[in-house]
């Protein structure tokens, strides 16, 4: 498994420890180039003072140069040698330094630019030379230098000092180079380890959330800026999938309930009649009854709403005339209207929807009951069928004094009610989520309105045209809704 | 022992009251939260079989606001809320016992009957008082040898003699425990059941145990005679 914080580590350290290798050996190189370079100067200031203190005369050359002047050509302690040759070869002078039968290698450049080498001294010591041909000053002022002709000088020096010097560079180097990387070994990684600590933090949390801990948010003020879009977009996430779990927690346990109380109802009624079958009332027999349609009713439904989250509804859809259509739901609910004392509105234009007949029965059926049953008594109920735009729209509003704002949005809940608690089992609180899969089927929609928590309005948009193709498309559905 | 289920079920309401009755309890019944909040204060119940998901306010709040007021009546919750976090928040918040739907009628009633002893601090499904022995589990009743005939109301109102043995019990406690709502509380109907209990549970040359405290109510308990003077 890739880790960010083991990768950083690995390749920062590699480029930090390559860095170092690099400057530490360039610092070397060039400190060692100063120090030859210095030696080198040196050793052309006693070139130059051998040369400079070289004459010619009539008799021929004269070294004005004694090896006390300098101390390092003496014999007593040979530290630097000269060795000086006519045009022709012929040794002309050497330092004491240097014992008889021995001589310096010869190679030579010009003045300005003197050949340099490294070599091996007479005494077995390591050594430097520089040598070069140059044209001795005259002793008499009347006869011009350049016409005499040039000698050769060689000039060397033990170079053991300058090999000290670049061996304890070298040391220094390796010794400073050696703590620099320890030092980057432990601080890298930990320096890694703190910066990178958000992110652990953040893994860490999101590793444990599981399903009972979905109301878990990240502090996202408290993150990096760069942390805060993904804190933010898991908080998003997390609201989305607790909202979800919690609705599928509540169906679980509404429709254990739903199932769970007719059961009771019927358990209970059969054991009395068995504990006390002297006493049978026969009135329990209708009540057995309604307990069968009431479950039976529940599995239809339950059933369809399945059917239709899976996409699985048969939809015949077809032109339908509204104001005819529309009456007709309308009248099975009228007198019940009418017996609630409410004022009922209709207003009916005549358009045409492309809808199914059956699903569109039954969400109209399932509105038109809600709002006769739970708008406020002597309130008003309003049924209205306009064209807008490409869509029919059907509302049923009804006012009422119960909903509130944040109820709104879970009408459409498999099993919500206003009231938890489930009496007479009128209504299943399937209908309205039903309705809303059947308008989905039929390419519509159903949605819902609460006009300042007095008027609540549901809105059921099909469309009034519809291309060729989704006409005819399956077999008509066999199912109807109730709320 | 009086008994209120508040239960919004109406089916389940009805079956329940009809077979907690045919067990010799005086039932009541309510049908959402708010109602059997009202009846519980109101009246003194050995017991309430209360439902989780009523309408207007639901179980638990009626039971907490019970508690809230000192009100220690015992609870059965009775809901088909069935997991370990409902069971444990209805104990916690106050309940005497747990029922989950559907349920074991004879379970129920077996519930009902020890929540109900333990409401007057006994275990024991026999009480005795002289010779005469109420078996709470059979609901007979035996005065030496012989088995006394009595009915549903009778043994309920000697029934809840024998758990207070001891003590004044008023018409009013009576009323309370023996008869459920559906009984007119002006009429006498206490006094006429007493002397009817009386009656039957007399036997020859037995001692009277019932007795009459005048402007108080009645004590049920074995008077020692006091020996005669030498």
């Amino acid at each position: 498994m890739i880790s960010i914080r083991q990768q950083l580590t690995r390749n920062l350290l590699g480029a930090v420890i390559l860095l170092l290798v690099a400057g530490i050996g360039a610092l070397y190189f060039a400190a060692r180039e100063a120090a030859t370079d210095q030696f080198d100067d040196a050793m052309s200031a006693k070139a130059l003072a051998v040369s400079t203190l070289t004459f010619r005369t009539n008799e021929g050359v004269r070294l004005d140069f004694t090896d006390r002047f300098l101390r390092g050509f003496d014999d007593q302690k040979p530290r630097d040698f000269f060795q000086l040759w006519d045009e022709t070869g012929r040794e002309i002078a050497r330092s004491e330094s240097l014992p008889a039968g021995q001589a310096l290698p010869r190679n030579f450049g010009k003045p300005e630019r003197p050949a340099k080498w490294n070599f091996t001294l007479p005494n077995g010591r390591p050594g430097r030379a520089l040598g070069f041909v140059f044209k001795p000053k005259s002793a008499e002022p009347r006869r011009p230098a350049s016409a005499a002709p040039d000698l050769q000088l060689v000039v060397a020096s033990d170079r053991d000092d300058l090999d000290d010097t670049l061996w304890s560079l070298l040391g220094s180097c390796c010794g400073w180079g050696a703590l620099l990387i320890g030092a980057t070994l432990w601080i890298i990684p930990r320096v890694l380890r703190r910066g990178l600590k958000p992110l652990g933090d953040l893994g860490e949390q999101s590793a444990q959330i599981h399903a009972d801990s979905l109301a878990t948010r990240f502090e996202v003020a408290q993150l990096p800026e760069e942390l805060q879009p993904i804190a933010r977009q898991l908080n998003e996430l997390l609201g989305r999938l607790e909202q979800s779990f919690e609705r599928e927690r509540r169906f679980s346990a509404d429709l254990a309930h739903e199932l769970r109380t007719p059961l009771a109802e019927l358990r209970t009624i059969a054991e009395c009649a068995l504990k006390w079958p002297e006493t049978r009332d026969p009135s329990v027999d209708d009540d057995t009854l309604a307990i069968a349609r009431q479950m039976e009713q529940l599995v239809a439904h339950i059933l369809a709403l399945a059917r239709g989250e899976q996409g699985q509804l048969a939809v015949r859809l077809e032109p339908i005339t509204l104001a005819p259509f529309v009456e007709t739901v309308w009248r099975r609910f009228a007198e019940r209207a009418q017996s609630r004392g409410l004022h009922v509105t209709l207003k009916i234009n005549p358009v045409e929807a492309v809808a199914d007949s059956a699903l569109l029965t039954s969400i109209l059926g399932n509105l038109c009951e809600n709002a006769v049953d739970y708008a406020a008594p002597g309130g008003d109920l309003e049924l209205t069928v306009s064209r807008e735009a490409d869509e029919v729209v059907i509302v049923v509003a009804n006012t009422t004094h119960e909903l509130r704002a944040d109820d709104v949005p879970r009408l459409f809940d498999r099993f919500w009610r206003k009231e938890a608690a489930r009496s007479g089992g009128l209504h299943l609180g399937l209908g309205l989520a039903l309705s809303r899969n059947f308008a989905q089927a039929m390419h519509g929609s159903l949605t819902a309105e609460l006009a300042d928590e007095r008027k609540i309005a549901f809105a059921l948009r099909v469309p009034a045209r519809v291309a060729p193709t989704l006409l005819g498309s399956t077999a008509p559905l066999d199912v109807s809704a109730s709320a | 022992m009086r008994v209120l289920i508040v239960e919004d079920s109406l089916r389940l309401q009805k079956t329940l009251a009809t077979a907690l009755r045919r067990s010799s309890y005086a039932v009541d019944v309510a049908g959402d939260g708010e109602e059997g909040l009202w009846c519980a204060e109101s009246n003194n119940y050995d017991l309430i079989i209360l439902d989780i998901m009523l309408p207007k306010r639901d179980g638990l709040s009626v039971l907490a606001e019970l508690r809230r007021k000192g009100n220690d009546v015992h609870i059965l919750l009775l809901t088909a809320r069935d997991t370990v976090t409902d069971r444990v928040t209805g104990l916690r918040a106050g309940a005497d016992d747990y029922l989950v739907k559907p349920f074991d009628l004879e379970e129920l009633l077996a519930r009902v009957e020890t929540l109900c002893r333990r409401a007057y601090g006994t275990k024991q499904t026999r009480l005795r008082i002289a010779d005469l022995e109420v078996d709470t589990l059979a609901r007979t009743v035996r005065r030496g040898p012989q088995v006394l005939d009595l009915t549903a109301r009778e043994y309920l109102l000697l029934e809840y003699l024998a758990h207070r043995r001891g003590h004044i019990v008023s018409r009013t406690e009576i009323e309370e425990h023996i008869y459920d709502g559906q009984v007119d509380p002006m009429s006498n109907v206490v006094d006429s059941a007493i002397c009817s209990l009386r009656k039957k549970i007399a036997t020859q040359g037995s001692a009277p145990l019932i007795h009459t405290k005048r402007g108080l109510g009645y004590v049920f308990e074995e008077v020692a005679v006091a020996p005669a003077a030498p």
